[in-house]
């Protein structure tokens, strides 16, 4: 493929673009050969007639099907490298069910990558070869601020900077304060201690007070030194004119940890808790790598606090904080922990210790929190004609009041749609037939034009469906999500709901993030995902979670699900490995 | 060199946790200063040969640095040390903008309040950022003017050398803007009095912020100057214009004097209230009836919001509630949309409503939406055909057209049952 000519190559980019084929999809050892025409045109010369820029997701060029098929059927589409039985809430879902888009973008940005102009020089130059280097790039205004950053991005020599620095003193008599922020930026990067301690002293000397990035480079220059106690005076300046960062207060701890001051460290993370302020993870991690060689009481209690910030907050550790939160419970001494990794079954029980985790189901107080706040945030909002009109609400609340508790709840529309190339109403009969099987009472939220007779909705499969199911048709211009959560929340917590919508934006009409926090788990645990639908030959659901995927202890067994490096985790997902510890 | 650094910095650390930097500085020996004149001239001395770079004094800059701090310590100690917020937040806006942020350069009281008032660090900086563009521009802005004015100058001078010869023999005098402004005035007028109404609603104080009500605002100023110049302009209405609300007080701002002189019809009251309500159509992009053609007997009514936010159904709502037709641009009928929300400015909307009451033709009119949303107009007539040709390929038409079949059959039985009835009917 590399011996591919760079035309041929983009002949062949037209020809997909052109072709109303029906293309399969790529097996994995295909992919990338198909991109390696991608990857190996460097040059963005004929990267043009394809003009990346104009590609937007859902018509790239490199798409596999016809125009005829859209992203839908990508998602349908059988997805071998994903665990089964598969989760839509899993960490890693909606990345595989974006498919090859992903790469391309990769291989996109490998084209568009900016071409760097200026390349800083390898050894100390003086003042007149500076100069000389400066009139190469005539009409560059911010010469030595550019230079600064480049020599940032490649981590040039101190010495070089330094140089660079001698030339403008001796040109001007004065440093300018952005041209020693990004010097003092270089000397953090690299950890030189003496020339973070002379760039302090000279700041300090010159200017009287600095600016939020000049006391962030300082403070996390002088943290990791023995002059610490200064980063955490500049913390105090740094409060007087603003809040500091998450990245400021992690800083402070590290410099406290390292000299082993406990108790200020654990102030320290109080006060920014106190400040909303969400810990980095490193810092975390830091907080338990102390703990392994300090034996203190104060130090343990604070980290068990910070396991149960990680459960309130449904934070979740990635790798690196895992394993150090591993490590700490196995050096307790005389307490005997022992961790593995492990996913958990589907069971909910967990391989290695065969413990029950914690189940998802809500407690009654969450749950009519839950409830009213779904009335009241998610269907009212701030104008009740937004998304419905109150004469609707009254008549569907009526109507809920008076049938008796459901055990399905579908979303009509939603349901219909899965197959795109069979006729609506059949495909929702058919996986309420399915559905039917086991006698449920089920309620079909629709909208009001289904009920008109049109090539999509036939009458017979309507009256086939008025048999077997109660109906409840919305305006066409409200929206039927919010009934459908109500309508299920209010049959109660056996009820399940039916849809592939992953209720992103019903969650944001929550005002505060814990009961926004509440919606997902409930939604983790009654959401029933059609996962495959071919017509006639499968319906396939994805199986409910009945564990919930959060920091969880049972008094002499931990379990702490993390995030793994390789994948990436979209916010509406959980992880799907967990630590499990247990006292022998 | 290296023997004075190393005492320089124990002295350093001494003075560091003594915390008596300042005074440090000021009883500093003058050694350093000799130090800086000795640096200086090896610096002015130097040759510019390769074996130079070895002999390099990288830490020569320090010097540079401290005895221009010397000089500074003793500025700062006879000021007087202030430390309200106020003066903090100045201070900390300043060294943003040496540390090579977007901030402002002088900032005035009003803004100062605004800025008091930002509730996150983000918007703190987003606020300086858009005062900084401002800055900037206003700058560019009156260096433009000064050019322009000496280019005038200049120009008046030659004219006044070349002139001289014989008056020039015109048929009319100059016209001014003047006479221009009363023709658009006398068209307005007359618009007020049998021109077809345009209700602006004004009913979305509450839902914008000061930013988004100022550009609305302008954006509506926008609309009323077009609608002036047009040849056959709307009767238009600010309705739901509370008075002394946040819209009017900016319109008299903005306005000034010309406020109440405009031919605009301002009112607290609603446009049902004015007008019957089977004629209004609210015009939104949520709407689910296309608009197809512009109708002169009905009465248009656009929200007068501008969401930067997306406050998607607002106008939607509205209209729901007080059960108005709506309607909506055919935008995706007739361009193909690139990107960018199909909710146009005010002013656009003015000029395609304007273009269409002129000449009804769509294609016309469309071309006020910005060039950048779409990807130029549909060629309606090929379009529909490949269409059609990539439809009638799909085995879902083939079901569909014996679907119809059925249709028709059962229809004209139907039709055939009715008739028969009627002939009963007639006959009984």
């Amino acid at each position: 493929m590399v011996f591919f000519h760079q035309t041929s190559s983009l002949g062949l980019l037209k020809s997909l673009k052109k072709s109303h084929i029906f293309y399969p999809m790529p097996k994995h050892q295909q992919m990338p050969i198909v991109l390696g025409c991608f990857i190996f045109t460097s040059s963005y010369q004929c990267a043009k007639p394809v003009d990346p820029k104009r590609i937007r997701p859902g018509t790239t060029t490199l798409s596999f099907k016809g125009k005829g098929e859209g992203i839908r059927e990508t998602r349908v589409g059988k997805d071998y490298s994903s665990p089964r039985p598969f989760n839509l809430f899993a960490a890693g879902a909606s990345k595989r069910r974006s498919g090859p888009r992903e790469a391309i973008e990769d291989s996109e940005r490998s084209i568009l990558s900016r071409r760097i102009t200026l390349h800083p020089p390898e050894k100390p130059l003086s003042a007149g070869e500076w100069e000389e280097l400066k009139g190469q790039f005539e009409g560059l205004r911010k010469f030595e601020l550019l230079m600064f950053e480049q020599m940032i991005a490649c981590n040039s020599p101190i010495d070089v900077a330094k140089s660079l620095l001698a030339a403008v003193a001796n040109r001007e008599g004065d440093i300018q304060y952005s041209i020693l922020l990004k010097y003092l930026c270089l000397c953090v990067s690299q950890g030189s201690t003496e020339e973070i301690y002379d760039v302090h002293d000279i700041l300090k000397a010159r200017f009287k007070t600095l600016e939020t990035s000049g006391y962030g480079l300082l403070i996390r220059g002088l943290s990791g030194t023995p002059r610490w106690r200064e980063a955490l005076s500049l913390l105090e300046e740094l409060k007087k004119v603003m809040t500091p960062s998450k990245s400021n207060y992690g800083d402070c701890i590290r410099g406290a940890l390292l000299n082993r001051e406990i108790n200020l460290a654990c102030e320290l993370f109080h006060e920014m808790l106190a400040k909303d302020l969400v810990p980095n993870l490193d810092t975390l991690q830091i907080f338990f790598d102390t703990g392994r060689s300090v034996k203190d009481d104060i130090l343990k209690t604070e980290l068990m606090h910070i396991l149960s910030y990680l459960r309130d907050n449904q934070v979740y550790p990635g790798e690196a904080l895992m394993q150090s939160i591993k490590q700490w419970f196995e050096s307790i001494p005389g307490e005997n922990w022992k961790g593995s990794l492990t996913t958990i079954k589907h069971s909910g029980q967990c391989p290695s210790c065969n413990q029950s985790l914690e189940s998802i189901n809500l407690s009654p107080e969450e749950y009519s929190t839950l409830k009213e706040r779904i009335i009241k945030d998610v269907i009212q909002g701030t104008d009740t004609f937004r998304k419905t009109t109150p004469q609707e609400l009254e008549e569907f609340q009526t109507f809920v009041n008076q049938c008796p508790p459901f055990d399905i709840v579908i979303d009509g529309l939603n349901v219909s749609r899965v197959y795109n190339k069979a006729i609506p109403s059949q495909t929702l009969l058919n996986v309420v037939s399915y559905l039917a099987q086991q006698n449920p009472r089920m309620l079909i939220l629709g909208r009001k034009h289904m009920l008109k007779k049109t090539s999509q909705w036939h009458r017979n499969d309507m009256a086939a469906l008025q048999k077997k199911a109660h109906f409840f048709f919305t305006e066409n211009l409200s929206e039927d999500d919010p009934f459908l959560l109500y309508a299920t929340l209010h049959s109660g917590s056996h009820c399940r709901f039916v849809t592939r919508d992953l209720l992103r934006d019903h969650k944001a009409c929550l005002s505060d993030s814990l009961t926004r926090r509440l919606f997902f788990k409930w939604q983790r645990g009654h959401q029933m995902v059609l996962s495959d639908y071919i017509p006639g030959k499968r319906i396939k659901f994805e199986s409910v979670l009945n564990f919930d995927t959060i920091v969880q202890t049972t008094g002499n067994t931990w379990h702490i699900p993390y995030d793994d490096n390789v994948l990436k985790r979209s916010s509406y997902e959980v992880p799907t490995k967990w630590l499990c510890l247990q006292q022998k | 060199m290296h023997l004075f650094n190393i005492i320089r910095r124990s002295v350093f650390q001494l003075a560091a946790s003594d915390g008596t930097k300042r005074r440090f500085f000021l009883i500093m020996p003058s050694r350093v200063i000799t130090c800086r004149t000795l640096v200086l001239s090896a610096w002015l001395n130097k040759d510019s040969s390769p074996s130079a770079t070895e002999k390099l004094d990288l830490d020569g800059w320090k010097h540079v640095m401290r005895s221009a701090q010397q000089e500074e310590a003793t500025e700062r100690t006879s000021q007087s040390e202030e430390d309200s917020p106020l003066a903090v937040t100045r201070e900390l806006i300043e060294m943003w903008r040496l540390s090579g942020r977007l901030v402002p350069e002088n900032i005035s009281e009003e803004d100062f309040k605004t800025l008091n008032e930002c509730p996150t660090k983000s918007s703190i900086r987003k606020y300086l950022k858009f005062l900084a563009i401002k800055e900037n521009r206003k700058k560019a802005d009156r260096e433009k003017k000064e050019k322009r004015n000496e280019a005038n100058k200049e120009r008046m001078l030659n004219t006044q050398e070349n002139a001289g010869g014989e008056l020039p023999n015109t048929f009319l005098p100059k016209f001014w803007t003047r006479s221009q402004d009363a023709v658009y005035n006398w068209r307005a007028a007359q618009s007020m009095i049998f021109g077809q109404p345009l209700v602006y609603d004004m009913n979305y104080e509450n839902y914008m912020s000061r930013r988004e009500m100022e550009n609305t605002v302008k954006q509506l100023m926008e609309s009323e100057g077009a609608n002036r110049r047009a040849l056959d302009p709307f009767h238009l209405h600010y309705c739901n214009l509370k008075a002394g609300g946040p819209y009017h007080k900016e319109f008299v701002k903005r306005y000034g004097e010309a406020w109440d002189k405009l031919f605009v019809t301002v009112t607290e009251k609603s446009y049902v209230e004015v007008f019957p309500k089977d004629q209004l159509v609210y015009l939104t992009a949520d709407s689910p009836n296309v608009m197809k053609t512009f109708e002169h007997d009905k009465i248009y009514i656009i929200g007068s919001i501008v969401d930067k936010s997306m406050k998607t159904g607002l106008s939607l709502a509205n209209a729901k509630r007080l059960d108005l037709a709506t309607a909506r641009l055919p935008l995706d009928r007739c361009l193909q949309w690139a990107e960018g929300a199909k909710n146009l400015t005010l002013d656009q909307m003015m000029r395609i409503l304007l273009t269409l009451k002129d000449t009804g033709n769509w294609k016309e009119a469309l071309q006020f939406v910005p060039q950048r949303k779409h990807e130029g107009f549909v060629n309606m007539s090929s379009w529909s055909k490949e269409q059609i040709d990539t439809w009638k390929k799909t085995k879902l038409h083939e079901k569909m057209a014996g679907q119809r079949k059925a249709h028709k059959q059962f229809a004209q039985n139907f039709s055939r049952r009715q008739t028969q009835k009627n002939w009963w009917e007639d006959v009984s």
